[in-house]
């Protein structure tokens, strides 16, 4: 597997796809939509498309994908990943030929392949084997090439018993076998796979990722999109981060987890900041992470230790105050949230005695967090938990940048580095 | 935009030098299909470019005939299998309409046309076959592509099968439906004039301008479901315009210029006339506007082709935004 960047590079000849500033633009009004997309239809069939104008829009549109370039070379596999609407679906559609960029250019060298929508094409009157030939032609397969690989492909989705009961009767899992199955015998030069391996059992799953990382090593490019990242590191070993239409990040997958994590974070912030009101009595007025001797720091390894202060401002006295500290994982969620009422911690946020505000600090020690991005979120609360003056989400943003860690399961992985020994006996 | 330069197939047997626990897993190989294929996406129309586009045509044509056979035998299958009377249900149609104009016309509820010689029942279940072999070929297009929205939308597959998949069915049911024509001209004794076997090709050609002219109204049809509902309601009063259930004379037409204007308007009525009366009785007045139609049928087709191959990736934007 290669892991170079293409940035590196600049000997276009070898890529297996070069996409050059491409914009795609969408309308989010139905009726607009179809009205445009009558008048692009006109222009088209007089042959006068030609690339729009940068920055133009017109009514009710905007840039699904803006300004976007990467390439790929053979046997990359490449992770698109971003919040939903970020773009990266619209980018796979293009790059397969399913709908036209607006501007720009996609060139793809050699044959393309695609797995998408699993099954598609089943009649599930009809038999599972009848429908392998279906879903095999749908995918471009002949009946001859089926032919020969077709006791793969039953052996691949383990169903020999039921090839002959029409597919109604299957369970949707045994759909989706079925679908991988055929689809695995597609070995083009260029591999786009879309949000199809949170699919099936974990045994199956598991199969699939390794007929993947068979794939990549025969030399076969993989672009895959998925929210699952945290699956991604069986597979992938570059990403392509989008938000809002434009790549932010090209390089390392770790690093785009994170900057998508921190994208995530960010989102999150933003929503909360706009619940609150915008008088309040008291606020939390800052956050910062800081290191042992009290440096603002962003970056750590498994283990250190790190501390956050808490700057809290009030209006008026507030007695018997409670802070309430969530640490949070964008992909998982919280991973541990801790209180000042738990370790009875009471103390007044008073404007008389602190004018400047009152300073808290919270030190984590050792913290066995493993590779990836991190936030707080974090709440104040008078003596009632009904008495809520404010919360700060996604703030107090760090990462934990090593040692690497190993997802294949020959080392450790996770969000935590659980304290553990093995014995013999 | 496509070009083909040429394709190849080869063994890669190439292992990478990098050492982690992941390069160390022993994995198969595999023959990878490998193609020197340059494939460009742009926002250019292929219509600039129109014998390209119409050589890509053809070769979506050619490599999309395996998926198109896979999906007419799905079709029929599926639509026969949960059945109790199968492919009765391809005669039935006809049947039914035939036999609905023909009592209308023995209670006397319309006089329409001129008179004829040969049975009304056979002379109407004769126009019945082909109007609606006319209007399946019509609404073809845009039933193949609202059928298969899913594939479309997600998958990339020569759109064209699905083209081949719409004129099988039609050429299926026009088959079938001709079978009803052999007990009905035993039973009423009409005996067929050498003409009918002009009347094959004639029908053909029928099919092809009726399905170029869907796919001319396709892409307005699948933006607009106002165009579905319009066919829906105007179809009845298109078919009484039409001299299936009544005769058109050939001294009618000269002597009233309405109903010449009505013939030379209705898109449905020369071609199908003309294969009908020739089927019936050799000669038709039908001749001069329905070979007018005949010329234009195969260039109004590949019209249709050329609309319905650019307007696709248009239509794939507007059926799931992203």
């Amino acid at each position: 597997m290669r892991t170079k960047h293409m940035s590196e590079h600049s000997d276009n000849s070898k890529l297996i796809l070069n996409v050059d500033d491409v914009s795609k633009v969408f309308c989010r009004n139905l009726k607009r939509a179809m009205r445009y997309g009558l008048y692009d239809l006109g222009k088209e069939i007089v042959g006068r498309g030609e690339d729009r104008a940068e920055g133009q829009l017109r009514q009710g549109e905007f840039y699904s994908i803006r300004n976007a370039s990467f390439k790929i070379e053979p046997g990359e596999c490449v992770a698109l990943i971003g919040p939903n609407g970020a773009g990266k679906s619209t980018m796979l559609k293009m790059i397969n030929g399913l709908i036209k960029p607006d501007r720009g250019e996609i060139r793809i060298k050699g044959k393309i392949g695609a797995l998408i929508e699993l099954g598609t094409g089943f009649n599930p009157i009809l038999s599972g084997r009848e429908n392998v030939y279906i879903n095999a032609a749908v995918l471009g397969m002949s009946k001859r090439e089926v032919d020969e690989v077709y006791d793969e492909i039953v052996d691949f989705a383990e169903l020999h018993d039921v090839m002959e009961a029409p597919v109604k009767t299957y369970s949707s899992g045994m759909r989706i076998r079925l679908g991988f199955s055929v689809a695995a015998n597609l070995r083009p030069q260029l591999l786009l796979i879309d949000e199809v391996l949170a699919v099936g059992d974990v045994g199956f799953r598991m199969k699939c990722f390794k007929h993947l990382r068979t794939l990549v090593r025969n030399g076969v490019s993989i672009i895959l999109v998925t929210h699952a990242i945290g699956m991604l590191q069986r597979v992938a070993t570059r990403s392509v981060v989008f938000n809002r239409g434009r790549i932010v990040h090209d390089g390392e997958l770790d690093a785009g987890c994170a900057v998508y994590e921190e994208i995530l974070g960010a989102s999150e912030r933003i929503r909360t900041e706009r619940l609150q009101q915008k008088t309040r009595e008291a606020e939390i007025a800052e956050v910062t992470v800081v290191n042992q001797n009290n440096e603002p720091q962003s970056e750590f390894q498994t283990n250190d230790s790190l501390k956050i202060r808490i700057l809290l401002k009030s209006k008026k006295k507030i007695e018997n105050a409670r802070v309430i500290v969530a640490l949070n994982s964008p992909s998982i969620g919280t991973v541990s949230s801790v209180s000042t009422a738990y370790q009875e911690v009471r103390f007044d946020v008073d404007p008389a005695t602190h004018p400047d505000g009152r300073m808290l600090t919270l030190s984590f020690k050792e913290l066995p967090l493993l590779l990836g991005a991190y936030h707080f979120n974090i709440s104040l609360f008078g003596p009632e938990t009904t008495e809520f003056f404010h919360r700060r989400s996604g703030c107090g943003n760090f990462r934990i940048i090593g040692p690497p860690i190993d997802v294949y399961g020959m080392g450790i992985h996770g969000i935590l580095k659980v304290d553990h020994d093995w014995k013999l006996d | 935009m496509k070009s083909t330069l040429n394709s190849s197939t080869f063994n890669v047997t190439e292992t990478p030098p990098e050492s982690s626990s992941l390069e160390n897993e022993v994995l198969p190989t595999l023959e990878i299909q490998t193609s020197d294929q340059l494939t460009i996406y742009n926002s250019q129309s292929e219509i600039k470019n129109p014998i390209e586009m119409f050589k890509n045509i053809a070769t979506d044509f050619w490599s999309g005939r395996e998926l198109g056979w896979r999906l007419f035998l799905r079709n029929l299958r599926g639509l026969y299998r949960q059945t109790f009377l199968g492919l009765f249900w391809a005669f039935l149609p006809p049947i039914a309409n035939t036999a609905v104009w023909v009592f209308l016309r023995h209670q006397g509820v319309f006089e329409l046309g001129g008179d004829m010689e040969i049975s009304l029942t056979v002379y109407i279940l004769t126009g019945m076959i082909l109007w609606q072999t006319f209007i399946d070929a019509f609404q073809m297009p845009l039933k193949v592509i609202n059928q298969n929205r899913g594939m479309i939308a997600k998958l990339r597959f020569p759109r064209e099968s699905l083209l081949l998949v719409g004129l099988g069915e039609v050429l299926f049911d026009f088959a079938i439906r001709s079978l009803l024509l052999i007990p009905a001209f035993l039973w009423y004794g009409v005996t067929p004039d050498f003409a009918l076997f002009w009347a094959l090709p004639i029908a053909l050609l029928m099919i092809l301008y009726a399905a170029g002219l869907g796919m001319l109204i396709m892409p307005i049809g699948s933006l607009y479901q106002d165009v579905n509902r319009f066919i829906g309601i105007a179809m009845p009063f298109w078919m009484l315009t039409t001299p299936i259930i009544y005769v058109i004379t050939g001294d009618m037409l000269e002597k009233d210029p309405n109903t010449s204007l009505l013939v030379w308007l209705n898109p449905a009525a020369p071609l199908l006339v003309w294969a009908r009366d020739l089927t019936l009785f050799g000669e038709s007045p039908f001749v001069l506007p329905g070979m007018i139609l005949a010329v234009l049928a195969i260039p109004i087709f590949l019209l249709g082709l050329a609309v319905f191959r650019i307007s696709i990736p248009v239509i794939v934007e507007r059926m799931n935004a992203y």
